[in-house]
Protein backbone atom coordinates (compact mmCIF):
# COMPACT_ATOMS: atom_id res chain seq x y z
CA UNK A 1 0.00 0.00 0.00
CA UNK A 2 2.66 2.54 1.37
CA UNK A 3 4.13 1.22 -2.31
CA UNK A 4 1.23 2.76 -4.26
CA UNK A 5 1.24 5.59 -2.65
CA UNK A 6 4.87 6.25 -3.34
CA UNK A 7 4.42 4.99 -7.00
CA UNK A 8 1.61 7.39 -7.45
CA UNK A 9 3.77 10.21 -5.80
CA UNK A 10 6.14 9.40 -7.97
CA UNK A 11 3.79 10.17 -10.99
CA UNK A 12 2.35 12.63 -10.14
CA UNK A 13 6.02 14.51 -9.28
CA UNK A 14 6.36 14.53 -12.65
CA UNK A 15 5.57 17.69 -14.18
CA UNK A 16 2.06 17.84 -15.64
CA UNK A 17 2.39 20.33 -18.05
CA UNK A 18 5.78 18.73 -19.77
CA UNK A 19 3.89 18.53 -22.96
CA UNK A 20 6.40 18.07 -25.89
CA UNK A 21 4.65 19.30 -29.20
CA UNK A 22 6.49 17.59 -32.39
CA UNK A 23 6.78 19.27 -35.76
CA UNK A 24 8.00 18.21 -39.32
CA UNK A 25 10.02 20.40 -41.33
CA UNK A 26 8.11 22.18 -44.61
CA UNK A 27 10.65 21.27 -47.56
CA UNK A 28 8.49 24.06 -49.47
CA UNK A 29 9.78 26.99 -47.05
CA UNK A 30 12.34 25.32 -45.39
CA UNK A 31 15.97 26.28 -47.70
CA UNK A 32 19.77 26.56 -46.38
CA UNK A 33 21.73 29.07 -47.65
CA UNK A 34 25.13 30.13 -47.09
CA UNK A 35 27.51 32.78 -47.99
CA UNK A 36 31.12 32.85 -49.05
CA UNK A 37 33.94 34.42 -49.71
CA UNK A 38 35.22 34.62 -53.79
CA UNK A 39 39.00 35.56 -53.88
CA UNK A 40 37.81 38.61 -51.98
CA UNK A 41 36.09 40.09 -54.59
CA UNK A 42 32.69 39.24 -54.16
CA UNK A 43 30.47 37.44 -51.58
CA UNK A 44 28.57 34.39 -53.43
CA UNK A 45 25.21 32.70 -51.90
CA UNK A 46 24.20 29.38 -52.42
CA UNK A 47 21.66 27.34 -51.37
CA UNK A 48 20.33 23.57 -50.80
CA UNK A 49 17.18 22.75 -52.20
CA UNK A 50 16.28 19.58 -50.29
CA UNK A 51 16.08 19.46 -46.65
CA UNK A 52 13.94 17.11 -44.14
CA UNK A 53 13.75 17.06 -40.51
CA UNK A 54 11.81 17.21 -37.36
CA UNK A 55 11.74 19.33 -34.05
CA UNK A 56 10.52 19.19 -30.67
CA UNK A 57 9.54 21.50 -28.43
CA UNK A 58 8.02 21.74 -24.70
CA UNK A 59 7.57 25.66 -24.11
CA UNK A 60 6.53 24.62 -20.03
CA UNK A 61 9.79 22.78 -19.71
CA UNK A 62 11.66 24.64 -22.08
CA UNK A 63 13.30 21.88 -23.82
CA UNK A 64 13.25 20.17 -27.20
CA UNK A 65 15.47 19.15 -29.87
CA UNK A 66 15.76 19.31 -33.79
CA UNK A 67 17.06 17.14 -36.19
CA UNK A 68 17.81 18.33 -39.95
CA UNK A 69 18.96 16.36 -42.90
CA UNK A 70 20.77 18.31 -46.30
CA UNK A 71 20.61 15.92 -49.03
CA UNK A 72 24.10 17.44 -50.60
CA UNK A 73 23.55 16.51 -53.64
CA UNK A 74 20.72 19.22 -54.05
CA UNK A 75 23.38 22.50 -53.93
CA UNK A 76 22.49 25.17 -56.39
CA UNK A 77 25.04 27.89 -56.92
CA UNK A 78 23.09 29.26 -60.29
CA UNK A 79 24.74 26.81 -63.29
CA UNK A 80 25.04 23.67 -63.85
CA UNK A 81 28.86 23.41 -64.30
CA UNK A 82 29.30 24.76 -60.68
CA UNK A 83 27.02 22.55 -59.02
CA UNK A 84 28.26 19.47 -60.22
CA UNK A 85 32.19 20.82 -59.47
CA UNK A 86 30.47 21.49 -55.60
CA UNK A 87 29.22 18.02 -55.61
CA UNK A 88 32.46 16.21 -56.49
CA UNK A 89 35.11 14.72 -53.97
CA UNK A 90 36.94 17.83 -54.09
CA UNK A 91 33.99 19.96 -51.89
CA UNK A 92 30.91 17.95 -50.62
CA UNK A 93 31.92 14.52 -51.79
CA UNK A 94 28.45 13.45 -52.43
CA UNK A 95 29.04 9.98 -53.30
CA UNK A 96 30.49 9.13 -50.05
CA UNK A 97 28.56 11.42 -48.27
CA UNK A 98 24.81 11.88 -49.66
CA UNK A 99 23.97 14.06 -46.27
CA UNK A 100 25.00 16.51 -43.70
CA UNK A 101 22.76 16.79 -40.63
CA UNK A 102 22.43 18.96 -37.38
CA UNK A 103 21.14 17.70 -34.47
CA UNK A 104 20.11 18.61 -31.18
CA UNK A 105 18.72 18.09 -27.47
CA UNK A 106 20.07 21.25 -26.23
CA UNK A 107 17.42 24.16 -27.36
CA UNK A 108 18.07 27.65 -26.46
CA UNK A 109 14.98 30.04 -24.84
CA UNK A 110 14.57 33.63 -24.22
CA UNK A 111 11.79 34.00 -22.06
CA UNK A 112 8.99 31.49 -23.84
CA UNK A 113 10.70 32.28 -27.61
CA UNK A 114 13.04 29.11 -29.06
CA UNK A 115 16.29 31.60 -29.54
CA UNK A 116 18.69 29.43 -31.03
CA UNK A 117 19.72 25.64 -30.82
CA UNK A 118 23.31 23.96 -29.25
CA UNK A 119 23.92 20.85 -31.31
CA UNK A 120 26.18 19.12 -33.38
CA UNK A 121 27.01 19.24 -37.17
CA UNK A 122 27.85 16.56 -39.47
CA UNK A 123 29.50 17.45 -42.89
CA UNK A 124 32.09 15.13 -44.76
CA UNK A 125 31.43 12.22 -41.97
CA UNK A 126 33.21 15.09 -39.35
CA UNK A 127 30.63 16.10 -36.34
CA UNK A 128 31.05 19.04 -34.84
CA UNK A 129 29.90 21.17 -32.16
CA UNK A 130 27.68 23.93 -33.61
CA UNK A 131 25.34 26.76 -32.58
CA UNK A 132 22.44 28.11 -34.28
CA UNK A 133 20.78 31.28 -33.73
CA UNK A 134 17.15 30.96 -34.70
CA UNK A 135 15.52 34.64 -34.73
CA UNK A 136 11.68 35.79 -35.50
CA UNK A 137 10.44 32.11 -34.53
CA UNK A 138 6.76 32.31 -34.31
CA UNK A 139 3.89 30.56 -34.75
CA UNK A 140 0.58 30.84 -36.45
CA UNK A 141 -2.27 29.10 -37.61
CA UNK A 142 -2.03 29.11 -41.48
CA UNK A 143 -4.61 30.62 -43.28
CA UNK A 144 -5.56 28.66 -45.58
CA UNK A 145 -4.82 25.16 -44.12
CA UNK A 146 -5.95 26.02 -40.38
CA UNK A 147 -2.67 23.75 -39.43
CA UNK A 148 -0.64 25.21 -36.43
CA UNK A 149 2.95 26.15 -38.30
CA UNK A 150 6.03 27.86 -37.00
CA UNK A 151 9.08 29.42 -38.84
CA UNK A 152 11.78 31.14 -37.96
CA UNK A 153 15.20 32.48 -39.74
CA UNK A 154 18.22 30.49 -38.46
CA UNK A 155 21.76 31.45 -38.78
CA UNK A 156 25.28 30.32 -37.93
CA UNK A 157 29.02 30.62 -39.20
CA UNK A 158 31.10 27.45 -39.29
CA UNK A 159 35.14 27.08 -40.92
CA UNK A 160 34.91 24.59 -43.57
CA UNK A 161 38.12 22.83 -42.90
CA UNK A 162 36.75 22.13 -39.14
CA UNK A 163 35.22 19.26 -41.49
CA UNK A 164 38.07 18.71 -43.27
CA UNK A 165 36.84 20.75 -46.80
CA UNK A 166 39.62 22.51 -47.53
CA UNK A 167 39.71 22.90 -51.47
CA UNK A 168 40.94 26.44 -52.65
CA UNK A 169 41.79 27.98 -49.39
CA UNK A 170 41.97 30.82 -49.06
CA UNK A 171 40.77 32.08 -52.50
CA UNK A 172 37.17 30.78 -51.50
CA UNK A 173 36.94 31.60 -47.85
CA UNK A 174 37.19 29.31 -45.00
CA UNK A 175 34.28 30.84 -43.33
CA UNK A 176 30.86 30.00 -44.07
CA UNK A 177 28.00 32.15 -43.11
CA UNK A 178 24.79 30.17 -43.10
CA UNK A 179 21.21 31.03 -43.06
CA UNK A 180 18.33 28.96 -43.13
CA UNK A 181 14.62 29.63 -43.37
CA UNK A 182 12.62 27.69 -41.57
CA UNK A 183 8.61 26.53 -41.40
CA UNK A 184 7.01 23.49 -39.56
CA UNK A 185 4.04 21.51 -39.43
CA UNK A 186 2.88 20.82 -36.27
CA UNK A 187 2.34 16.92 -36.14
CA UNK B 1 49.56 84.34 -76.46
CA UNK B 2 52.17 81.76 -75.74
CA UNK B 3 50.50 81.65 -72.09
CA UNK B 4 47.07 82.11 -73.34
CA UNK B 5 47.57 78.53 -75.64
CA UNK B 6 49.25 76.71 -72.28
CA UNK B 7 46.23 77.78 -70.71
CA UNK B 8 43.58 76.77 -73.37
CA UNK B 9 45.56 72.96 -74.21
CA UNK B 10 45.73 72.78 -69.81
CA UNK B 11 41.86 73.48 -69.58
CA UNK B 12 40.94 71.28 -72.55
CA UNK B 13 43.14 68.73 -71.16
CA UNK B 14 41.16 68.64 -67.70
CA UNK B 15 38.12 69.24 -69.31
CA UNK B 16 38.98 66.43 -71.70
CA UNK B 17 36.79 63.29 -70.78
CA UNK B 18 38.42 60.89 -67.81
CA UNK B 19 39.00 57.62 -68.86
CA UNK B 20 36.29 55.14 -68.42
CA UNK B 21 37.11 51.40 -67.77
CA UNK B 22 34.14 49.10 -68.77
CA UNK B 23 33.52 45.70 -67.25
CA UNK B 24 31.07 43.14 -68.25
CA UNK B 25 29.33 41.12 -65.84
CA UNK B 26 30.93 37.66 -65.04
CA UNK B 27 27.14 35.26 -65.38
CA UNK B 28 28.68 33.05 -63.34
CA UNK B 29 28.96 34.61 -60.36
CA UNK B 30 26.35 38.00 -60.84
CA UNK B 31 22.92 36.49 -59.18
CA UNK B 32 20.51 38.88 -57.52
CA UNK B 33 18.66 37.59 -54.89
CA UNK B 34 15.56 38.55 -53.16
CA UNK B 35 14.03 37.94 -49.63
CA UNK B 36 10.24 38.10 -49.36
CA UNK B 37 7.94 37.33 -46.01
CA UNK B 38 6.18 34.58 -46.36
CA UNK B 39 2.66 35.04 -44.13
CA UNK B 40 4.62 37.51 -41.82
CA UNK B 41 6.60 34.59 -40.34
CA UNK B 42 9.36 33.09 -41.96
CA UNK B 43 11.28 34.62 -44.95
CA UNK B 44 11.41 33.33 -48.29
CA UNK B 45 14.38 33.17 -50.93
CA UNK B 46 15.07 33.39 -54.89
CA UNK B 47 17.49 34.21 -57.23
CA UNK B 48 18.10 34.83 -60.83
CA UNK B 49 20.00 32.45 -62.42
CA UNK B 50 20.93 34.53 -65.49
CA UNK B 51 21.94 38.34 -65.60
CA UNK B 52 23.73 39.92 -68.20
CA UNK B 53 25.09 43.48 -68.10
CA UNK B 54 28.32 46.40 -68.33
CA UNK B 55 29.60 48.41 -65.98
CA UNK B 56 31.33 51.61 -66.58
CA UNK B 57 33.66 52.62 -63.90
CA UNK B 58 36.39 56.27 -63.86
CA UNK B 59 37.70 56.45 -61.03
CA UNK B 60 39.88 59.91 -61.46
CA UNK B 61 36.30 61.31 -62.25
CA UNK B 62 34.53 59.26 -59.37
CA UNK B 63 31.40 58.14 -61.92
CA UNK B 64 30.37 55.38 -64.32
CA UNK B 65 27.21 53.62 -65.39
CA UNK B 66 25.87 50.35 -64.44
CA UNK B 67 23.25 48.29 -67.21
CA UNK B 68 21.93 45.09 -66.00
CA UNK B 69 19.43 42.92 -67.76
CA UNK B 70 17.42 40.08 -65.86
CA UNK B 71 16.11 37.12 -67.24
CA UNK B 72 13.10 36.73 -65.31
CA UNK B 73 12.48 33.38 -66.22
CA UNK B 74 15.62 32.51 -64.52
CA UNK B 75 14.23 32.87 -61.06
CA UNK B 76 14.63 29.61 -58.83
CA UNK B 77 13.76 29.79 -55.35
CA UNK B 78 14.04 25.80 -54.95
CA UNK B 79 11.03 24.33 -56.43
CA UNK B 80 10.34 23.87 -59.59
CA UNK B 81 6.34 24.09 -59.17
CA UNK B 82 6.76 27.39 -57.44
CA UNK B 83 9.03 28.75 -59.65
CA UNK B 84 6.66 27.95 -62.71
CA UNK B 85 4.12 30.10 -60.35
CA UNK B 86 6.45 32.95 -60.43
CA UNK B 87 6.65 33.13 -64.05
CA UNK B 88 3.02 33.27 -64.81
CA UNK B 89 0.85 36.43 -64.53
CA UNK B 90 0.14 36.84 -61.38
CA UNK B 91 3.56 37.28 -60.70
CA UNK B 92 6.84 38.22 -63.29
CA UNK B 93 4.25 37.11 -66.40
CA UNK B 94 7.74 36.15 -68.58
CA UNK B 95 5.68 35.95 -71.62
CA UNK B 96 5.18 39.62 -72.09
CA UNK B 97 8.18 41.03 -69.91
CA UNK B 98 11.26 38.41 -70.42
CA UNK B 99 13.42 40.62 -68.86
CA UNK B 100 14.01 43.30 -65.97
CA UNK B 101 16.37 46.26 -66.42
CA UNK B 102 18.41 48.14 -63.90
CA UNK B 103 20.40 51.58 -65.22
CA UNK B 104 22.38 54.16 -63.20
CA UNK B 105 24.51 56.31 -64.66
CA UNK B 106 24.91 58.21 -61.12
CA UNK B 107 27.32 56.40 -58.64
CA UNK B 108 28.18 57.26 -56.08
CA UNK B 109 31.85 56.93 -54.04
CA UNK B 110 33.48 57.48 -51.09
CA UNK B 111 36.74 58.06 -51.82
CA UNK B 112 37.87 55.04 -54.24
CA UNK B 113 35.38 52.82 -52.96
CA UNK B 114 32.13 52.34 -55.21
CA UNK B 115 29.32 52.65 -52.17
CA UNK B 116 26.02 53.11 -54.08
CA UNK B 117 23.86 53.77 -57.30
CA UNK B 118 21.23 55.95 -57.95
CA UNK B 119 19.48 54.43 -61.56
CA UNK B 120 16.01 52.84 -62.00
CA UNK B 121 14.52 49.15 -62.00
CA UNK B 122 12.29 48.11 -64.62
CA UNK B 123 10.11 45.81 -63.79
CA UNK B 124 6.69 44.26 -65.24
CA UNK B 125 6.92 47.04 -68.16
CA UNK B 126 7.05 50.03 -64.92
CA UNK B 127 10.12 51.69 -64.55
CA UNK B 128 10.56 53.62 -61.12
CA UNK B 129 13.53 55.14 -59.41
CA UNK B 130 15.50 52.68 -57.00
CA UNK B 131 19.11 53.80 -55.20
CA UNK B 132 21.63 50.61 -54.77
CA UNK B 133 23.37 50.44 -51.39
CA UNK B 134 26.74 48.70 -52.31
CA UNK B 135 28.40 46.98 -49.33
CA UNK B 136 31.58 45.98 -50.13
CA UNK B 137 33.90 47.13 -53.40
CA UNK B 138 36.74 44.90 -54.57
CA UNK B 139 39.27 45.24 -57.64
CA UNK B 140 42.04 42.87 -58.19
CA UNK B 141 43.59 40.61 -60.70
CA UNK B 142 41.96 37.14 -60.92
CA UNK B 143 44.21 34.81 -59.30
CA UNK B 144 43.79 32.01 -62.07
CA UNK B 145 43.39 33.81 -65.12
CA UNK B 146 45.14 36.90 -64.40
CA UNK B 147 42.39 39.52 -65.90
CA UNK B 148 40.96 42.75 -64.00
CA UNK B 149 38.05 41.42 -62.15
CA UNK B 150 36.23 44.07 -59.66
CA UNK B 151 33.33 42.96 -57.61
CA UNK B 152 30.40 43.79 -55.21
CA UNK B 153 27.93 42.97 -53.24
CA UNK B 154 24.80 45.20 -53.20
CA UNK B 155 21.24 45.51 -51.69
CA UNK B 156 18.18 47.75 -52.35
CA UNK B 157 14.65 47.34 -50.88
CA UNK B 158 11.64 47.88 -53.22
CA UNK B 159 7.56 47.80 -53.05
CA UNK B 160 6.65 45.40 -55.46
CA UNK B 161 3.03 46.75 -55.60
CA UNK B 162 4.73 49.98 -57.08
CA UNK B 163 5.56 47.90 -60.20
CA UNK B 164 2.24 46.30 -60.32
CA UNK B 165 3.09 42.95 -58.42
CA UNK B 166 0.04 42.60 -56.11
CA UNK B 167 -0.60 39.06 -56.34
CA UNK B 168 -1.52 37.76 -53.04
CA UNK B 169 -0.46 41.17 -50.72
CA UNK B 170 0.01 41.26 -47.61
CA UNK B 171 0.07 37.02 -47.14
CA UNK B 172 3.14 37.22 -49.47
CA UNK B 173 4.91 40.36 -48.84
CA UNK B 174 5.04 43.52 -50.32
CA UNK B 175 8.86 44.78 -49.28
CA UNK B 176 11.55 42.85 -51.11
CA UNK B 177 14.73 43.02 -49.95
CA UNK B 178 17.41 42.64 -52.83
CA UNK B 179 21.06 41.53 -52.78
CA UNK B 180 22.59 41.51 -55.81
CA UNK B 181 26.32 39.73 -55.92
CA UNK B 182 28.42 40.84 -59.00
CA UNK B 183 31.83 39.75 -60.60
CA UNK B 184 32.64 42.03 -63.61
CA UNK B 185 35.75 41.66 -65.79
CA UNK B 186 37.62 44.51 -67.90
CA UNK B 187 36.56 44.27 -71.16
Amino acid sequence: MTKLAALLALAFAVPALAAPESFTLDHRHSFPSFRINHLGISMQLGRFDKTTGKFTIDRAEHTGSVELTIDTASIDMGFDKWNEAMRDQDWFNVAQYPTMSFKSTALVFNGDDVAGADGEFTLLGVTRPVSVKLSSFNCIVHPMNKKTVCGGTATTTIKRSDFGMKKALPGIGDEVEITMSVEAFKD
Amino acid sequence: MKYALAAALISSFLAAPAFADTYTADPNHTYPSFEISHLGFSVSRGTFDKTSGKVTLDMAAKSGSIDMTIDTASITTGMAKRDDHLRSEEFFNIAKYPTMTYKSSKLKFNGDKLVGADGELTLLGVTKPVSLDVESFHCGAHPMNKKALCGANASATIKRSDFGMTTYVPAIGDEVKIEIQIEAYKD
